[in-house]
């Protein structure tokens, strides 16, 4: 079975939406998560915060589940890779554990 | 009545003995060493203290017993309690002398006096102390991320498992009407890759075309984030359900021109707040279908009544009626042109790009808890798609109703164009401002002075013609006027 005669050949291809000329269809959530990881390693590693840099580990693994396919892995990479560093710095400078803030 | 005093006596003998134990050994001593052998231990006491403590006892044992049992004369009982507690005394009472009791009371002070340093008790740190349980806030933490790792897991291979099941169901069905399923673009020639094209870990694209009536068709099948623990948890609060929707882009030709839509009254309420073509074509609220044998959940917002007859046909309706729990909406529009743009006021110079669309958006069953088999209930519904490709196609309009629509049509572009006039006047205007500019420069760079003069009297001339023309025309219009 086929399409009935009269369909234009070749048929049309697929064209991905563009999402740059209309940018409230894309979903900013991996890119506020990305930018709050950041924010947050940068902040874990000056201000010698420990908690600073854990919430930064999160914000890059939730920027990754939410993030589309289009999307650049090496942006991805660096931003965990930073909070990663974030923390591991935060305990070679005072391996006394996190204390909690209650 | 003696011998029950005796008895009496003889009961709280052991009873006092047993407070003024539990006194001696307040500062933490094993009490369970004496329950029952309480009394063993002073049998070893020496007599000559043991005269002395009778009384001792006797007197402190007068007043519990004073207190606790009400006897008739305190003379008489004191009499009585002497001659019985002498007795038991010897083998009882001989570790409470005075001796004992002073050496207690001093105690205290003696150790008073000689802690006069104070012990200072340094804190250890945690990471010096070798023990995991400090470090239990990095535990929680990692304990964190490692559920948010399994999740993410599972929920990518739920929504696979989904996106998989609902193309399996549907591949027949679309495969016979549709020559090409599933290309994403990419390759050189138009051959069907029979595949889903996957966009995330949610939202999967199918592309179909090769059918008349319509250029082609994307079906987006959006799940819900369950890759996302965040998502998951934020569901919890407040259910939502996966959705299947598809655009179906028809032929300038084969569609005509109306706005019409169907839905949940509340999908059609923020549609129509959204979109850019049934905020500007269907002014009114959405209207009850009830009319047409449609459930209280639909309504329906349309251009004109004549297009509501038009649609509203017994198979639709039967569609409608059957599966209005699964439909969130159904727009068939000549003028979509997506959601209403967010533009600054200077930029919106031109109406949006217009295309014929049908756009179906279907719930799909089970509010998030779905299975693969649910997948199979919705394939009636692809079925509703087809059959609207080709109804769009049928249904013309007749002439009233092409003229009020051409009206319409004419209306909306001249209320675009009114809003704009300001904007393009003012585009205009900065326009020749930048020619005069420009025009001046060229004069005040050419370095001929000959030159220089006759471009100067050029632009003389030619704004003394224009101001001459401005005021013609105002003159006109004055004797018009008049």
């Amino acid at each position: 079975p086929g399409p009935p005669e009269g369909a234009a050949f070749p048929p049309a291809r697929y064209k991905p939406p563009a999402t740059e000329t209309n940018p409230a269809l894309e979903d900013p959530t991996p890119d506020y998560m990305n930018l709050l990881g950041m924010v947050f390693s940068m902040c874990g590693l000056m201000l010698k915060l420990k908690w600073c840099a854990w919430i930064a580990v999160y914000c890059s693994f939730i920027s990754f589940a939410n993030s589309r396919s289009s999307e650049d892995t090496k942006q991805m990479m660096s931003s965990f890779m930073l909070s990663i560093s974030a923390v591991v710095m935060s305990y070679l400078q005072n391996p006394q554990p996190m204390s909690p803030p209650w | 009545m003696k011998n029950l005093y005796i008895f009496i006596a003889v009961l709280f003998i052991p009873w006092s003995f047993s407070l003024a134990k539990y006194d001696e050994f307040e500062d933490g001593d094993d009490i369970m060493e004496y329950d029952d052998n309480d009394f063993a231990e002073f049998e070893d006491v020496s007599e000559d203290t043991a005269t002395e403590s009778p009384q001792r006892i006797i007197t402190t044992e007068d007043d519990e017993e004073e207190a606790t049992v009400e006897l008739e004369g305190q003379d008489e009982n004191q009499e009585d309690f002497d001659d019985a507690d002498t007795q038991e005394g010897d083998a009882e009472s001989e570790p409470y002398d005075d001796e004992e009791f002073e050496g207690y009371e001093e105690k205290p002070d003696a150790s008073h006096s000689k802690n006069k340093d104070p012990i200072t008790i340094v804190n250890v740190p945690a990471h010096l102390q070798n023990s995991w349980e400090s470090y239990y806030m990095e535990i929680l933490m990692v304990t964190g991320l490692l559920a948010y790792i399994m999740n993410y897991i599972i929920g990518k291979n739920k929504n696979n498992r989904l996106a998989h099941a609902w193309f399996n169901t549907h591949r027949e069905l679309l495969e016979s009407n549709f020559a090409l399923v599933g290309d994403d673009g990419t390759s050189k020639e138009a051959t069907s890759t029979g595949k889903l094209n996957q966009e995330n870990e949610h939202i999967y694209n199918l592309w179909c075309s090769g059918r008349v009536c319509c250029e082609g068709m994307l079906i987006q099948l959006k799940f819900l984030k369950r890759q996302d623990l965040l998502n998951v948890l934020a569901r919890m609060m407040r259910p939502a359900s996966d959705q299947v929707q598809i655009k179906v882009t028809m032929n300038d030709e084969d569609m005509d021109t109306y706005v019409f839509a169907v839905g949940t009254r509340k999908a059609l309420v923020r549609l129509q707040k959204e979109m850019q073509d049934l905020s500007e074509f269907c002014s009114d609220k959405p209207k009850s279908g009830a009319k047409y044998g449609l459930p209280d959940s639909l309504a329906i917002l349309s251009e004109m009544g004549e297009v509501t007859e038009g649609m509203m046909d017994a198979k639709m309706i039967h569609f409608l009626t059957h599966y209005a729990d699964k439909i969130d909406s159904v727009q068939f529009s000549d003028q979509f042109s997506g959601p209403k743009l967010m533009q600054e006021e200077g930029q919106l110079t031109k109406l949006p790009e217009t295309k014929k669309t049908l756009l179906f958006t279907f719930n799909v069953p089970g509010s998030g808890n779905t299975s693969p088999k649910d997948m199979e209930s919705l394939l009636p519904l692809m079925s509703m798609v087809i059959y609207s490709i080709d109804k769009a196609k049928k249904f013309r309009l007749n002439r009233e109703g092409k003229q009020k629509a051409d009206k319409n049509r004419a209306r909306v572009e001249e209320n675009f164009l009114k809003l704009t006039h300001v904007q393009r006047q003012e585009a205009a205007q900065s326009r020749r401002e930048e020619k005069k500019r420009a025009e001046k420069e060229r004069i005040m760079n050419e370095e001929d002075p000959e030159k220089q003069r006759r471009l100067e009297e050029a632009a003389l001339r030619r704004e003394q013609k224009k101001l001459e023309k401005k005021q013609m025309k105002m003159k006109q219009i004055k004797v018009k006027a008049m």
